[in-house]
């Protein structure tokens, strides 16, 4: 099994948007309706989502787990700890594969996942700027990207939530 | 020799760990063989020189350390005794147990960065600095030749004169060799010498017929007769003759090594000048260290991280999967196509596949197992300090170490193993003086015995001890309200000693440092049955108690039943379950608000799985319709539990993977298993569950409970 050791490295600019760090790479992914966005470096893979057991007495967070190539993985919920509405599945759904600090895979279920985006430092917002000051610890930003030749009222595209995916799934599992 | 950059830390790591469980299986050895016959085995003490030396060196690539500081001293005290300086004592062994333990308990905190635990440090290297002081070598001073003596290693010196302490001959083989093949044919010689004889040392006579060839002195020590050892080097073309012993010295006292008219013509055993080889440099000690070990293949094994073939078993696995889509395609082939050859060809390819696909499963499974060895090793050091400290002398008798396990299942058994046994010496055996009292050997006998049964290996922990002291485990359990008066009436005997794995039951007052704490063998008992095993015990006053554990002999493939609970399924190993029936609905009674079914005519509590794990949904209608439920009664320890389900979809070989850390919170799960569509099932952590239900309803012990109703 190869050493991914190296992919998570503490200084993505997306998790510490103040910093003069190099734009990243960004997951753009839509949960209930609203767009959000991941640092692509967290992200190990996407699937289609395969049959889910629900797991009893999991915290709410969970939704359950699938086999990933003979892998058991754990899939939770975004959603509550984001402070959206219940899941509607839709034949678009995926599951996000996610490294987290104690090196296990977790995968994030999203509704749909939309394009790979490149972030200016300049279209970032700090999260009490915009949202005020209860934010979740697992929001790091809001991202309002300006399109090359964008115009008129596309000038000013829909906001996107950016989040740091690790700390997500820690809220997520922990029953929130 | 590697260098550091050829030895990442993950494999020194093994392999000192390795190394460290080497020496403690050879101090074993050593400490069998010292009891034995009151002698130190030769060959032992090199092998744990070796050992340690190597160990030094490995650990010596990454600097100075703490490893690498008790090899020293280790070296050191090994040393003398290699030399016969040092005495192999009890205290000396018990030195050397020490070191294995502080090397492990050293190693680990270096593997994790952590500081050594510098007080067993401290106080080990000043015990090893204390054996390794002089001690006056015993005998008084030798007078062998001191020209020959000059030229014989420390080592050659102590094996010759622990030789003739031994009462050995002293023979001398005159041979000549051909230069070219010189080692080979001193191997050959060592090669047929061992066991009879031992090869002390071998010198250059100086002379020789040829330009090409050398004659050797081979200067052997040997307990056989002469004709006997002759007939074994005739063929090598070689001279055997006794070393005569100086007359007026008598007896087996050598005095003289060599014989006069020899030492006349030169054409002795003794040094010769520029011709004689350095017999002294540290490399040809070590070969010498070496003569007489077993060639071990050690270029014939490999060693494999268990996660590598964790992978390749999920990898089968999923070649399993492929094989079933497989079968139903050609099933299908031959039902839409009736009569066509594809359709035959295919099903031939089929059964290959199977056939291979069994093969590679079973190697793998080989593969993972393990001599039982490996632990009882630990028990036996572990039982000796134990006895040590609770001054009880014990004699540990283990057979059946060689019986296979996996190598999970290995590692799963030392703790629970290391608790029976801690229990029998320190609970079981009595002090020496009572022993006695009561026409007992003074010394107490705990005896591990393990073997195979089918699936299964049968793990025996017997001790002749006092037994388990049922009135005493009966006040205990009535003060705490584990069982009542009346259910003590009702209950057999066997099922009263069953109480003996209720959390909170013990049987001793005095609660010691070793254990007796009242939390041992429900935790025992819990980790048996996480394996998918089964712990039995009897016991019989004055006489002894004997604990029996039954685990399957691998884990990576189990049998396991596939149950429905609503919309949900799930897997129960096989191991835990007695029985699956259905049962007519109207057939449940309520006794103390639980409910309850007799089953061959034995009352039994049942839980509703749907209830327990809190599953919501519609009841599968079938089961509905007719009133019937489906009941798995499993027991665990003396505790039985009849789980209602909805459906029994049969039985399965699966394959148990553990859940992530995301999930170790969730209790009542022991893992999980892909089924044939994909789906993951859920494997149910059925003694967890059980003790559950117990704890929910009030603890009231499954035995009491079935004598009560039965």
């Amino acid at each position: 099994m190869a050493d991914r050791g190296h992919r998570r490295e503490p200084e993505i600019a997306l998790r510490r948007p103040r910093d003069d760090g190099p734009r990243g790479e960004v997951l753009v992914f839509a949960l209930a309706g609203e767009l959000h966005a991941a640092a692509v470096r967290e992200i190990r893979e996407i699937l289609r989502p395969p049959p889910l057991t629900r797991v009893p007495r999991a915290p709410t967070g969970v939704l359950g787990v699938v086999s990933v190539r003979g892998r058991l993985v754990t899939v939770v919920d975004p959603r509550r700890a984001l402070g959206l509405d219940a899941p509607a599945p839709t034949g678009r759904s995926r599951i996000v594969l996610v490294e987290t600090d104690d090196g296990e895979v977790v995968g994030v279920y999203v509704d749909e996942v939309r394009r790979v985006d490149r972030l200016a430092e300049g279209d970032i917002e700090p999260p009490a700027a915009s949202l005020g000051s209860d934010v979740a610890p697992h929001v790091t930003g809001i991202a309002r990207p300006k399109r090359p030749g964008a115009t008129g009222s596309d000038a000013r595209p829909p906001a996107i939530v950016l989040v740091d995916l690790v700390a997500l799934i820690g809220a997520a599992r922990k029953g929130a | 020799m590697r260098g550091a950059g050829d030895l990442p830390r993950d494999d020194y790591f093994t392999e000192a760990i390795e190394i460290v469980e080497a020496i403690g299986r050879d101090l074993i050895a050593l400490d069998r063989g010292v009891r034995q016959s009151g002698r130190a085995d030769v060959e032992i003490v090199n092998g744990l020189f070796r050992g340690v030396h190597t160990l030094r060196g490995i650990a010596g690539l990454f600097g100075p350390s703490p490893t690498t500081e008790i090899s020293r001293s280790l070296e050191d005290v090994l040393e003398r005794v290699r030399l016969g300086r040092a005495p192999v004592d009890d205290a000396l062994i018990d030195v050397l147990f020490r070191a294995v333990d502080v090397y492990g308990r050293v190693l680990a905190a270096e593997r994790v960065g952590a500081p050594p635990p510098h007080d067993d440090l401290d106080d080990l290297l000043q015990r090893l600095e204390a054996s390794a002081a002089p001690v006056t070598p015993p005998g008084g001073p030798y007078d062998l030749d001191p020209g020959l003596l000059a030229v014989l290693t420390e080592y050659e010196e102590h094996r010759l004169r622990a030789n003739v302490e031994d009462g050995k001959a002293l023979l001398r083989l005159r041979i000549e060799l051909d230069l070219a093949s010189l080692d080979v044919a001193i191997e050959e010689l060592k090669a047929r010498a061992k066991g009879r004889a031992e090869v002390l040392t071998y010198l250059p006579t100086g002379a020789g017929s040829a330009e090409d060839a050398i004659e050797l002195d081979v200067l052997l020590a040997s307990s056989e007769p002469m004709i006997e050892l002759a007939r074994s080097f005739e063929d090598l073309g070689g001279e055997l003759a006794p070393l005569p012993r100086r007359a007026d010295a008598g007896g087996a006292d050598p005095n003289v090594l060599l014989p006069a008219d020899a030492q006349a013509s030169g054409g002795v055993i003794g040094p010769v000048g520029a011709a004689a080889p350095s017999r002294s440099t540290a490399g040809e000690r070590q070969e010498l260290a070496r003569d007489g070990e077993a060639p071990r293949s050690i270029g014939q094994t490999v060693r494999v991280d268990l996660r590598k073939l964790e992978g390749l078993m999920s990898a089968v696995g999923e070649l399993g999967l492929v094989r079933s889509a497989l079968s139903r395609l050609t099933l299908r082939l031959r039902a839409e196509v009736p009569g066509s050859p594809i359709g035959s060809d295919l099903a031939r390819l089929e059964r290959s596949f199977d056939r291979h696909l069994g093969t590679i499963r079973e190697g793998l499974l080989d593969v993972r197992m393990v001599p039982l060895e490996q632990v009882f090793e630990r028990l036996l050091r572990v039982v000796r300090q134990i006895g040590r400290d609770a001054g009880k002398q014990v004699n540990l008798v283990i057979t059946g170490g060689e019986t296979e396990v996996d190598k999970l299942i290995v590692e799963s058994l030392s703790d629970p193993l290391l608790h029976l046994l801690r229990n029998s010496v320190d609970h079981g055996i009595e002090p020496a003086s009572d022993r006695e009292a009561v026409g007992k050997p003074a010394v107490g006998t705990v005896a591990v015995n393990a073997f195979q049964n089918g699936n299964h290996v049968v793990v025996e922990v017997e001790d002749d001890g006092r037994g388990i002291d049922v009135d005493r485990l009966l006040a205990a359990a009535t003060s705490r309200g584990l069982v009542t008066p009346g259910e003590i009436e009702t209950s057999s005997r066997r099922d009263l000693l069953g109480l003996v794995f209720l959390p909170g039951a013990t049987t001793r007052s005095d609660v010691s440092e070793l254990s007796g704490r009242g939390v041992g063998m429900d935790i025992v008992k819990t980790n048996i049955a996480k394996l998918g095993g089964v712990i039995d015990l009897a016991s019989v006053p004055g006489i002894g108690t004997k604990i029996t554990i039954t685990v399957p002999t691998t884990l990576a493939i189990v049998k396991a039943l596939i149950v429905r609970v609503r919309a949900e399924t799930f897997a129960m190993l096989i191991a835990n379950v007695d029985e699956a029936l259905i049962v007519n609905a109207q057939e449940a009674r309520r006794v103390d608000g639980c409910e309850v079914v007799g089953v061959r005519g034995r009352s039994v509590p049942v839980c509703r799985l749907s209830e327990l794990l809190e599953i919501g949904g519609p009841e599968a209608e079938d089961a509905q319709a007719r009133g019937r439920v489906h009941l798995v009664v499993v027991s665990i320890g003396a505790q039985r539990l009849g789980f209602a389900v909805d459906g029994i979809a049969g039985e399965r070989d699966v394959v148990v993977k553990p859940l992530g850390p995301s999930l170790r919170e969730v209790r009542g799960f022991a893992g999980a298993t892909e089924l044939d569509d994909r789906r993951v099932a859920l494997v149910l952590d059925t003694p967890a569950l059980v003790a559950e239900y117990f704890a929910t309803i009030g603890a009231v012990p499954a035995a009491a409970e079935v004598a009560a109703g039965g």
